[in-house]
């Protein structure tokens, strides 16, 4: 096979036939001679104008990593799908992946360097700023420097060690504001890894406590199609029953046969209650039950449950009587049950239900062991921003560097991180856009966007094997001299560290080739042919790596609850708790500036370019709130203004709003529009990791006097309804009467 | 209706292929160019490289699928891409000094692509496809290229740029596409072994195939209109 | 186009039941299973990417005047409106492509048409706005260009242009959209398998919704060829395009039928048949 330098040939690329698109003036018109048309110069075979070529790459817009494969047409990529190959998302792709065009495409993205120089930021060279960059970092003392990055596997985490100990230092920060630390350690602690695999659709019934895992947790797209099959019957197989117990409604509350709304914070009580109901008649030594759960579950009768969670004896009983009946199931823990200072007990007491329902060893496995922990993943948590700020606060860092992060945004606001930041001698953001980080910094480099760059990476969920994803640009850079990829960056600066190291590779992608052509044993039937190998590996997008299988432990290890503080008595200051919910379009805020994002209506609320705060009918009845009315919601730590929308699929003493808006500083579609709900968390802490306790946060809520409108997508048809007021528009029949076993 | 005298005098008989039916055409083109407005017969675009088809096309008879490569597997033909002007003319000595070679090698040089204008534009809401055309008329049918390029793009043999001698406008083409292709024609048998119903038992599959009528022009707007 | 095709056209249109038959080898259908949609709206952004959308922006989306040429509409039960105890439900909305549509035959300059394929068509430059069509549409999926998008609303600041799919118009001010199926790419599969001598095969084509969707909700595929994915889920509901009532209404012996269409009694015919959504009652 000829040798396919996918960089040689885009390098020599001309823009083919797309002069005639919107722009040009009079684009009905036949005349002759009106409009260009260019040849290619030198173009590979396989490209001919009119029609696309795909390419393999890594969506990057979340921690699920799944494959996708790119529409170029061209020389340009117009649309990404999902990679057929990938094992995580098969073909399929989220919303929010298909919008890492815009993030390529955005019209505020930044195109030069910018330097700090009196006082405000200016745009200078490249060669300047790689200057300055080397410059500071060679006068940083040992342990004066840090690297604050957002969550990293695959190679650019082994550059960004290297980099950071070439430095004389070994403070690498992950922040991830949208942290699964607790979930995390619960697992390690109960079932022996931090991602067990999780097979929801050999599972007959899935109790999830906030686990949104059709929308935003974890593997979204994988879980969606696993879903699909869950929810299907067959001889062998009813159709899977979802049960979800949140104080929230998220999107896969939506779609559960039983949504529950329970007190937040009391989900470790059920938990226990249902394990106490669950354990009656049987040893726990026998069903392999941690003993301190099966001690803690003894106080727990009904009415006891009944009395702390609100979730009412009846529907108890019958959830006892699902798990009993249904097997195997499966049994999650989510973030609005982790988000207490008990977070970790409530997790833990949530997933020892698999061992008590013997789900352990059936629908809950282990993944393979990772061979190589140098490029495994590191998830970033709230405690690791932490210490950064307080390295910073101690004046501890003469030079900083941040990557895919955003603090002054994301940060909890008791944290003061804008004011912090300053502190740091010298301070390096690589950012796609100027946003309110990359305000604050000495020099800002503008990054390559994700389609533009080479990258491998380590999904921290595998679903089956083990997988490494790789990240390849689906076109030549939009601004060749603008914006440049991190790896470079680093490449670049540990040749000047560890010059006998480094000096071998011309770039990032020399150094991702050797690396993977060195270590080509690691993979799956690897071809010996280096051209044939790694061909191979960019056209499908996916290497997978030979791994050791792990099992199950024959049972769980012990843990060690506290639920002490878990039942306060409520605050009159501040009645309601906050659901600060996760959307899948904007996740932690980074994706507010994509039009797409912020035009496609919420799940739930439908409502679209702002925030809002979700009030239950009840409590808005009792408020005298309607849609519209323009809210203060406060905590100890901060307050916000924001529209209210009566959404009934909430706890009555539970107000949520979504993360994501607010930005002072990102781009058009980004500014001034909305609340951000980072700004008011309370500095609660999870007990055992030390983790931000997002869902812990106090609030009141007050009618400011003003009233807007809420602009959502619902009801513009007929007349605001929220039902369907009698049409059969969608229509509901119940499972056992369905005949899903005779369907195809 | 301009339609009717339209598809009179462009018959698409192909066989006659005196200067009298270029004389009809020009005429009908001026006339409708005239009554509508647009500017499509006769006018000579100029290039930044006036390249001569007589001498390449005609002169020497190189297809013209030799260049346009693409025509035969993409909607549009394509310009050739600068490395096919190269490919032969790094070995053209007689003709090496001349000013239009050494303006190409100029562009080869700074490895940029010849901005060419447009000769045989169609609106951007029309779809076309070079391909099917091709395959049906070269491939298929066998017929030459001189009929099969030039029935839309004129005698090119003759020209040194190209120059716009049809007016590619909807009811030119549909006049072509319902002699073809008129409502009611039986449809295409087609080898029923090359029809894969994945669930289909051997057994069951066909003896032979219909396939309707359902992807030509003139009647479903959507064939052509993007 | 000649007066005698022009009159069979116009003889075709007012026929008001679809004729068995008329489409002999093609008609593109779906079958939208609520039970799988779980309302995550993945279809509605594929179909931005796709379509070349333009975002309206906040104010012209509360007028009313969003794009989404397919949006997923939600709705509450009724029984239990404050405590919804099943969840909520989902539906994705989008151009039924009626056999025997109320759009076509209103349209005063004829930009709206039935395909031989069995699609609606909406023909933009034929379209001089009179938005009778999406008057008369029942489901509202008939989208008009209220502005001039690319030029004077600047939907597209460069460099997003550059993400135009090329194989579609970008509408401008005046002319009504609606989903097409995703013409274009319908198209080209036609003309591959045209090429190679041989019929569109099942699963070969999908349009940019169905391609998202993560629980693959959406099947889409030739409901005249009987193997189909799309034609065998029709079947097994006993729904028939060509029929106003469907076994499922006359007969009470069936319950474990779920598929159906929406607005079913206005007799448009539509092409997408809806699987009704499952809740387990004993949970």
């Amino acid at each position: 096979m000829k040798n396919v330098q996918r960089r040689d040939f885009l390098r020599v690329l001309g823009w083919g036939g797309a002069s005639a698109s919107v722009g040009a003036c009079g684009f009905t018109s036949i005349d002759s001679g009106v409009e260009t048309v260019k040849s290619y110069v030198e173009p590979e075979d396989f490209n001919i104008p009119g029609i696309a070529v795909y390419y393999a790459s890594t969506c990057t817009q979340c921690e699920a990593l799944c494959g996708v494969v790119g529409r170029v047409r061209d020389g340009r990529v117009l649309k990404l799908e999902g990679n057929p190959v990938s094992g995580i998302n098969q073909g399929k792709l989220c919303g929010l992946g298909q919008a890492s065009v815009q993030h390529h495409y955005n019209p505020d993205r930044l195109r030069a360097p910018l330097m700090r120089q009196d006082g405000g930021l200016k745009p200078v060279s490249w060669t300047d700023a790689m200057a300055t960059l080397l410059d500071k970092s060679a006068a940083t003392k040992d342990g004066r420097f840090a690297f604050l990055t957002g969550p990293v596997s695959g190679h650019l985490k082994v550059l960004v060690r290297n980099a950071t100990e070439s430095l004389g230092s070994n403070q690498h920060f992950t922040y991830d504001p949208l942290s699964t630390r607790v979930n995390r350690a619960a697992a390690d602690q109960l079932f022996g890894a931090e991602s067990p695999r999780l097979l929801l659709d050999q599972a007959h019934l899935i109790v999830s406590f906030g686990a949104d895992f059709l929308d935003t947790w974890v593997s979204p797209v994988h879980f969606a199609g696993q879903y699909a099959r869950f929810r299907r019957a067959s001889d062998s197989k009813p159709r899977g029953v979802l049960v979800q117990i949140e104080p929230r409604m998220t999107l896969t509350g939506a779609n559960a046969d039983r949504w529950i709304a329970i007190r937040p914070g009391s989900e470790g009580v059920l938990a226990l209650g249902l394990a106490n109901a669950l354990l009656t008649g049987k040893s726990a030594a026998s069903v392999a039950v941690p003993p301190a759960i099966a001690t803690a579950a003894a106080a727990f009768d009904k009415t006891r449950v009944a009395a702390e969670t609100g979730v009412s004896e009846e529907v108890f009983d019958r959830l006892v009587r699902l798990l009993r009946e249904r097997a195997p199931s499966v049994v999650l823990s989510g973030p609005s049950a982790e988000g207490h200072v008990h977070g970790s007990s409530n997790a833990q007491a949530i997933l020892a239900l698999n061992w008590v329902l013997g789900n352990v060893g059936k629908t809950v496995l282990l993944p393979p062991k990772l061979p190589f922990p140098q490029i495994a993943p590191e998830s970033g948590d709230t405690a690791s921003l932490q210490q950064f700020t307080a390295g910073l606060a101690a004046g501890k860092f003469d030079t900083v560097f941040l990557h895919d992060v955003n603090p002054v945004y994301s940060a909890p606001a008791f944290l003061k991180y804008k004011e912090i930041f300053p502190k740091a001698g010298f301070k390096v953001v690589f950012a796609q856009y100027l946003d309110e980080t990359a305000r604050e910094a000495d020099l800002v480099l503008p990054v390559d966007s994700a389609l533009e760059d080479w990258g491998t990476h380590l999904p921290a969920y595998q679903p089956e094997g083990l997988e490494l994803t790789l990240q390849q640009p689906l076109m030549e850079r939009l601004y060749p001299d603008g914006t440049r990829s991190v790896g470079d960056v680093l490449l670049e600066l540990l040749k000047r560290r560890r010059p006998e190291e480094y000096k071998g590779f011309a770039d990032y992608y020399a150094y991702l080739r050797a690396a993977l052509l060195r270590n080509r044993s690691a993979f799956v039937d690897a071809p010996g042919d280096d051209e044939q190998f790694w061909t191979e590996a960019l056209s499908k997008g996916v290497l997978r790596v030979n791994a050791q299988e792990q099992h199950v432990p024959a049972k769980a290890a012990n843990v060690e609850l506290d639920f002490a503080g878990a039942t306060q008595a409520a605050d009159a200051q501040y009645p309601f708790r906050l659901a600060p919910a996760v959307r899948a379009s904007l996740r932690d805020g980074r994706n507010a500036n994509l039009p797409w994002m912020q035009e496609t209506p919420d799940t739930l609320t439908t409502i679209v370019w702002d925030s809002w705060a979700e009030v239950h009918p009840a409590t808005a009845k009792r408020l005298g709130i309607v849609d519209g009315d323009i809210l203060e919601v406060a905590s100890a730590s901060g307050s916000l203004k924001v529209q209210a929308y009566v959404f009934p699929g909430i706890h009555p003493d539970v107000i949520g709003v979504p993360l994501g808006q607010g930005h002072e500083s990102m781009g058009r579609y980004a500014d001034g529009r909305g609340a951000n709900p980072f700004r008011i968390l309370d500095p609660v802490f999870d007990r055992k990791t030390g983790e931000l306790a997002m869902y812990a946060t106090r609030v009141r809520v007050t009618k400011t006097g003003a009233r807007g409108h809420v602009v959502k997508d619902e009801g513009w048809k007929s007349g605001n309804l929220k039902t369907q007021a009698g049409r059969k528009l969608v229509v509901t029949v119940a499972a056992d009467k369905a005949k899903l076993s005779e369907e195809v | 209706m301009k339609t009717r005298n339209l598809r009179a005098r462009a018959n698409c008989d192909g066989a006659s292929r005196g200067p009298g039916r270029w004389v009809v055409r020009v005429l009908a083109a001026l006339a409708l160019s005239l009554a509508t407005g647009l500017s499509f017969a006769g006018d000579e675009v100029a290039q930044p490289i006036e390249f001569p088809h007589d001498i390449h096309a005609g002169k020497m008879g190189i297809n013209c699928m030799y260049c346009h490569t693409y025509a035969r597997r993409s909607r549009v033909s394509g310009i050739p891409p600068l490395r096919k002007c190269i490919g032969c003319h790094q070995s053209i000595e007689s003709v090496k000094d001349k000013p239009r070679i050494k303006k190409l090698f100029e562009y080869w040089e700074k490895k940029e692509a010849i901005p060419f204008k447009k000769v045989n534009d169609l609106p951007d809401f029309v779809r076309f496809s070079h391909e099917r055309h091709i395959q049906r008329f070269y491939f298929q049918l066998g017929r030459p290229v001189e009929e099969v390029c030039g029935y839309c793009h004129g005698n090119v043999r003759g020209m040194t740029v190209d120059v716009k001698v049809e007016p590619l406008t909807m009811g030119w083409c549909v006049a072509c596409h319902q002699k073809d292709h008129p409502n009611g024609k039986p449809g295409v048998v087609v080898d029923p072994a090359r029809v894969i119903y994945p669930r289909m038992e051997t057994a069951d599959r066909p003896a032979q195939l219909v396939i309707a009528d359902t992807s030509h022009g003139p009647n479903d707007c959507w064939q052509c209109h993007k | 186009m000649s007066l005698e095709q022009t009159l069979n056209d116009w003889t075709q249109l007012r026929r008001t039941h679809p004729q068995p038959g008329s489409h002999p080898d093609l008609k593109w259908a779906m079958a939208i299973d609520l039970d799988a949609c779980t309302g995550c709206n993945a279809c509605v952004v594929a179909c931005y990417a796709e379509n070349n959308l333009p975002v309206v922006g906040k104010e012209k989306f509360a007028a009313g005047q969003a794009m989404h040429w397919i949006r997923v509409e939600r709705y509450w039960n009724e029984a239990d409106e404050n405590s919804p105890e099943q969840g909520a439900q989902f539906l994705p909305m989008l151009c039924q492509q009626c056999e025997a549509a109320p759009c076509e035959t209103v349209c005063p300059v004829g930009a709206t048409n039935h395909t031989a394929d069995g699609l609606n068509s909406q023909v933009y430059n034929r379209c001089i706005g009179s938005r009778y069509c999406s008057a008369n549409c029942p489901y509202k999926v008939r989208y008009f260009n209220w502005y001039n998008y690319p030029e004077q609303e600047k939907a597209w600041p460069a460099p997003l242009p550059m993400q135009l799919n090329p194989d579609l118009t970008v509408r401008t001010k005046g002319v009504m959209e609606k989903c097409t199926f995703c013409v274009q790419r319908l198209t080209d599969a036609k003309n591959t398998a045209r090429n190679e001598g041989r019929a569109v095969r099942d699963g070969e084509v999908l349009p940019a919704c169905a391609q998202a969707c993560p629980t693959s909700a959406i099947t889409f595929g030739n409901l005249s060829d009987p193997y189909s994915h799309v034609a065998q889920k029709w079947r097994l509901q006993r729904v028939e395009i060509n029929k106003d009532k469907q076994l499922k209404d006359i007969d009470e012996s069936h319950p474990g039928l779920r598929g159906y269409r929406i607005l079913e009694d206005l007799r448009p015919y539509p092409s997408i048949m809806y699987l009704e959504r499952v809740r387990d009652n004993q949970a």
